[in-house]
């Protein structure tokens, strides 16, 4: 008896501890899970270096230096036995930095920036493309017909260019970087335009290998000189055959930091990142650069006339617009999730597809549909009913008119929403409702209301923050108008959004600059009321 | 090229509808081409057999070989689904880095311009591509920006401004020959800051379209029009004495040939001959006379704040109203609804104000980032002034040639061409300069509250410091 109860004490004893095939099992890892660990690690560090590769291209350091410390996070995380919990968290950080804080912090960058139409470019680029732009052909000069070549026995790759040129008259010659040079007509052989087609001494390249050379091409102009033996303008070539005498008409002093026009004698001063003329008199030249301005985008955004005037206006519509389509919406959908809920229902799929449609189909069609229908003399609505209704033109009514469209394209989010939730409510507690005699109005009341609220309070934050931004319905239904008291910049449905670009992107130039700084602005009024609707929808989970 | 290539009718009513609705509010987001592809994909539902209509008098105007209705009809599902699927995407085209001569252009030019393309390519031994772009001016101006632009874009005149400010595109070093080939006013229009930057292959501008079965004449003053077109509203023949698109948010484009007919209009000019931004004439005492016009065109039930694009469009399908302002890219829909039509300049007042409409001109700009600058200017210099290309241009886009040969040879065959022409004879280039992009919504609010009831003196003057407020920003 003490033997066999030994034995199984030995037994049991022996299955407690670790035998070797499971110590086996821990401490190495099949061959193939190895292989797909390090196949997983070389795939993600190979699309990396590409992308770096993409990136150096480009001539973005920072981001080459970011990629190689996602690369090093990479490594480090996965291809050592450490850090197990950042094996998990790894994944999710990294797309939170990509996806939400990058373009965050781009977007604030921006916001600091004059960044805008006009405001692109750096400032040397600026300055090249004005006075690139401002050759012109010089008066009562001719043309000349044009082949471009290189001298015989050099590479058409890299040997010196030369333009083969034809004038008016009929007289070759031969444009370098030291000047024109006439070219003896013995041997050369032209098209019937006057174009040569071939010179003895020159290898004329083809459309392909001018095509190649377009870099060294941009650079190149055969100088043309006055008696006294100093530069006047220069020839350049207009496509492949035709090349004409210009000259730039405005010229950049780097040293005084000034275009001078030549025709006018018009000098621009840089100021405010355009070249504007010295003495303030006129129009600033076309291309400006981009630069820092610090707080001047904020600076504007609170100090601008418009905004402050119609700010609170807006503001208050604003939050009206989000929280009462989010109340309206959720209650319409809940009641039909309700409705359709019920087991005695037949056909529960068809109608419910047929609910979801709002949904499904594209706001870009639907909205429109609805302006049409919203046309006061020719629209389905006022027709219908008999109404003579301005909708679109009333403030009140626009805001009305907002409002029903909006809660016919919300309901069906909070159908679909609302009719899985119900679904998790076990019926039970409904069963124990009915017993203790609750009748159907006090079981939604007190038994599903709190319930549901409880799945769908997270959703109903994150759809107030999605109609605090709904700037495609405004758009498409009212542009944010209607524009009452004489003025276009403050309509009566404007939400912040809508106001926000027509303000920034409606005046000469769209300015992205000024844009991001009223977005951060919002981004902050949205972040707050969020904070304090998660603040209640934590009170709400209570009630488990 | 896409599916879309070979009848486009429907898209071209899109690209009209789009050109319009861009000049009226200047909506940039690549979102703007999907609402008014949505809209025109709308419109033709609605439309009813209008589909069909649409592919028969898209067959007739761009096939050479005839085709039986069994094909146009096949087509007329292509289309729509084409028109469906380019309405989904709105993503910017991808330069072919294999390519030696990028072109960007809509989807109504891509396929003339692809032949075109191949011809160059061929003549010249390289290979070229012609890219479809649904929103080209934004879509160039971001793409140019990060240097992965075309060498060549296709587009409207009122760009240029934009385009030079940015830096990406260079001037078109066109010859005083060359220029002479062009009628006067497109050639004003390629140029800013006195430089010539493309070649221009199209003009359009607003005509009167009149219904011939309602108004067998046309009116030869506006208050004839008005008097006329009342008559048939009071006789029940008709529901609207005229229509033009207005709005609730108004419509600049649209009110500018009755604002300028006293001589007023948005700005003056400078020495050069150019647009002076600086110089709004929105509320002088011209603009204000023309305004007053609007007020009585209001009065008289011609002008209604609940006439928009799409409205406009089916009263005058239905044959609802006798008469339309409205530019080429309302032909299509017209025909579509078997309405017999006739197109005049719009007319004067009595008083002797001059109606004249703005004048846009389609043109062809280089790009200033061109990985192929030599063969882009050769494209444009040598090929676009020909006359085969530009009438090939008018096949797809049915607006008068810029080029003065074409033009006689297409006014000839067809009279609509010729009506344009006169229609568009003596209008003014919409301004090209970017502060343009500052009046439209001011301006047009103002017009739709003048014909709304508001004093048309205080309500431009109003505008005018909106405006001169917006530039300054």
């Amino acid at each position: 008896m003490s033997e066999t109860r030994s034995s199984d004490v030995d037994a049991a004893l022996h299955n407690l501890e670790p035998s070797g095939e499971h110590l086996e099992f821990s401490s190495r890892t099949p061959i193939w899970v190895q292989v797909v660990k390090w196949g997983l690690i070389l795939l993600t560090l190979a699309v990396l270096g590409w992308m770096a590769q993409q990136v150096i291209e480009a001539g973005y350091w920072i981001m080459v230096s970011l990629i190689g410390f996602i690369a090093l996070c990479v490594i480090a995380v996965y291809a050592t036995r450490r850090a197990i919990p950042a094996k998990y968290l790894f994944p999710g950080v990294l797309l939170m930095l990509l996806l939400q804080i990058w373009p965050l912090l781009y977007t604030v960058q921006i916001s600091f920036t004059n960044f805008g139409d006009g405001h692109i470019s750096t400032k040397e680029e600026a300055v090249a493309s004005i006075v690139a732009n401002s050759v012109r052909e010089v008066e009562g000069s001719s043309r000349y017909a044009l082949n471009i070549a290189v001298p015989e026995g050099t590479d058409v790759a890299t040997g010196d260019l030369a333009y083969l040129l034809t004038d008016a008259e009929g007289t070759y010659y031969v444009g370098t970087l030291e000047g024109l040079e006439e070219l003896p007509a013995e041997g050369v052989e032209a098209s019937p335009t006057g174009r040569i087609i071939s010179a003895p001494g020159w290898t004329t390249l083809t459309p392909q290998q001018v095509n190649e050379r377009s870099d060294d091409l941009a650079d190149f102009g055969v100088p043309v000189f006055d008696e006294s033996g100093e530069q006047t303008a220069g020839i350049r070539q207009v496509g492949l055959s035709e090349a004409f005498i210009g000259t730039p008409t405005r010229v950049y002093d780097e040293e005084a930091d000034t275009i001078t026009d030549t025709v006018t004698g018009t000098v621009y001063v840089a100021e405010d990142a355009n070249f504007v003329p010295e003495g303030g008199e006129g129009a600033a030249l076309p291309q400006g650069w981009r630069e820092f301005v610090g707080f001047e985008n904020y600076t504007n955004a609170f100090t601008n006339a418009t905004l402050r005037e119609g700010l609170t206006k807006v503001f208050v519509w604003n939050v009206f617009f989000a929280a009462f389509t989010v109340v309206a919406t959720f209650l319409l959908g809940m009641a039909i999730a309700l409705l359709m809920n019920d087991e005695r229902l037949k056909g529960k799929g068809l109608y419910r597809s047929i609910l979801i449609l709002p949904y499904a189909l594209p706001i870009y069609v639907t909205a429109l549909v609805w302006a049409s229908m919203f046309n006061q003399d020719f629209g389905l609505i006022n027709n219908l009913f008999g109404l003579d209704i301005n909708w679109l033109g009333n403030a009140w009514w626009a805001r009305v008119a907002v409002l029903i469209t909006n809660l016919w394209l919300g309901f069906p989010y909070w159908f679909i929403v609302c009719t899985g939730a119900l679904q998790a409510i076990p019926s039970d507690v409904k069963e124990a409702a009915a017993i203790d005699g609750a009748g159907a109005f006090a079981t939604v009341r007190r038994v599903i209301m709190p319930l549901l609220l409880v799945a769908v309070g997270p959703l109903m934050i994150a759809s107030f923050a999605f109609n605090f931004n709904n700037f495609g319905l405004i758009w498409l239904l009212t542009e944010g108008g209607p524009f009452v008291g004489g003025q276009s910049s403050i309509g009566s449905t404007d939400l912040l959004i809508t106001l926000a670009y027509r303000l920034a992107l409606g005046g000469a130039s769209p300015n992205f600059g000024f844009a991001s700084a009223i977005s951060v602005v919002i981004f902050f009024l949205v972040a707050t009321i969020s904070y304090f609707g998660f603040t209640r929808t934590a009170a709400l989970e209570d009630v488990n | 090229m896409t599916t879309a290539a070979s009848s486009p009718l429907l898209e071209q009513r899109r690209a009209g509808d789009l050109t319009t609705v861009r000049r009226r509010t200047m909506k940039r987001t690549t979102g703007a081409v999907a609402i008014t592809s949505a809209a025109a994909l709308l419109l033709s539902a609605c439309g009813g057999d209008s589909g069909e209509e649409t592919a028969d008098a898209g067959s007739s105007a761009e096939e050479t070989a005839a085709e039986d209705d069994a094909a146009a009809e096949d087509e007329a599902a292509e289309d729509e689904e084409a028109a469906g699927d380019d309405a989904a995407s709105t993503e910017a085209p991808v330069r072919d880095e294999n390519a030696e001569l990028v072109i960007w252009s809509d989807d109504v030019r891509a396929p003339i311009l692809t032949e075109w393309a191949e011809q160059f390519g061929e003549e010249y031994g390289i290979t070229t591509q012609v890219q479809v772009a649904t929103d080209v001016r934004q879509q160039f101006k971001d793409a140019a920006n990060v240097d992965q632009g075309p060498d060549i874009v296709v587009g409207a005149h009122d760009w240029l401004g934009e385009f030079v400010q940015n830096g990406i595109v260079e001037p078109v070093q066109m010859s005083s020959d060359t220029q002479e080939l062009f009628t006067e006013e497109s050639i004003e229009a390629t140029q800013f800051d006195g430089q010539i930057y493309g070649v221009p292959y199209a003009t359009e501008s607003l005509g009167l379209i009149r219904n011939t079965a309602l108004a067998p004449d046309a009116p030869a003053t506006m208050e004839e029009l008005a008097s006329f077109g009342n008559e048939l509203v009071d006789a029940g023949d008709a529901d609207q004495a005229f229509v033009t698109p207005v709005s609730n948010v108004g419509d600049a484009y649209h009110a500018y040939p009755y604002l300028s007919a006293y001589g007023g209009g948005i700005f003056g000019k400078n020495e050069d001959g150019g647009w002076d931004p600086d110089n709004v004439i929105v509320g002088s005492e011209e603009t204000i006379q023309g305004g007053e016009k609007i007020a009585w065109m209001a009065e008289e039930g011609l002008l209604n704040v609940n006439v928009d694009f799409p409205t406009m469009e089916s009263l005058f399908a239905e044959g609802r109203t006798p008469y339309m302002v409205a530019g080429p890219w309302a032909i299509p829909n017209v025909e579509g609804a078997e309405i017999d039509y006739a197109i005049d300049p719009i007319p004067d007042f009595e008083d002797g104000g001059q109606t004249v409409p703005f004048l846009g001109v389609q043109m062809f700009y280089v790009a200033s980032g061109a990985q192929n600058p030599t063969l882009a200017q050769e494209f444009v210099n040598t090929y676009v002034p020909t006359e085969e290309m530009q009438l090939a241009l008018f096949e797809a886009g049915q607006r008068p040639p810029a080029l003065k040969s074409a033009l006689e040879t297409v006014a000839a065959e067809d009279d609509d061409i010729q009506a344009w022409a006169d229609a568009g004879e003596g209008a003014t280039p919409m301004p090209n300069i970017p502060a343009m992009n500052a009046v439209w919504q001011p301006l047009g609010q103002a017009t739709s509250d003048i014909v709304g009831g508001a004093d048309p003196a205080e309500r431009l003057e109003a505008a005018q410091e909106e405006i001169v407020s917006n530039i300054g920003r």
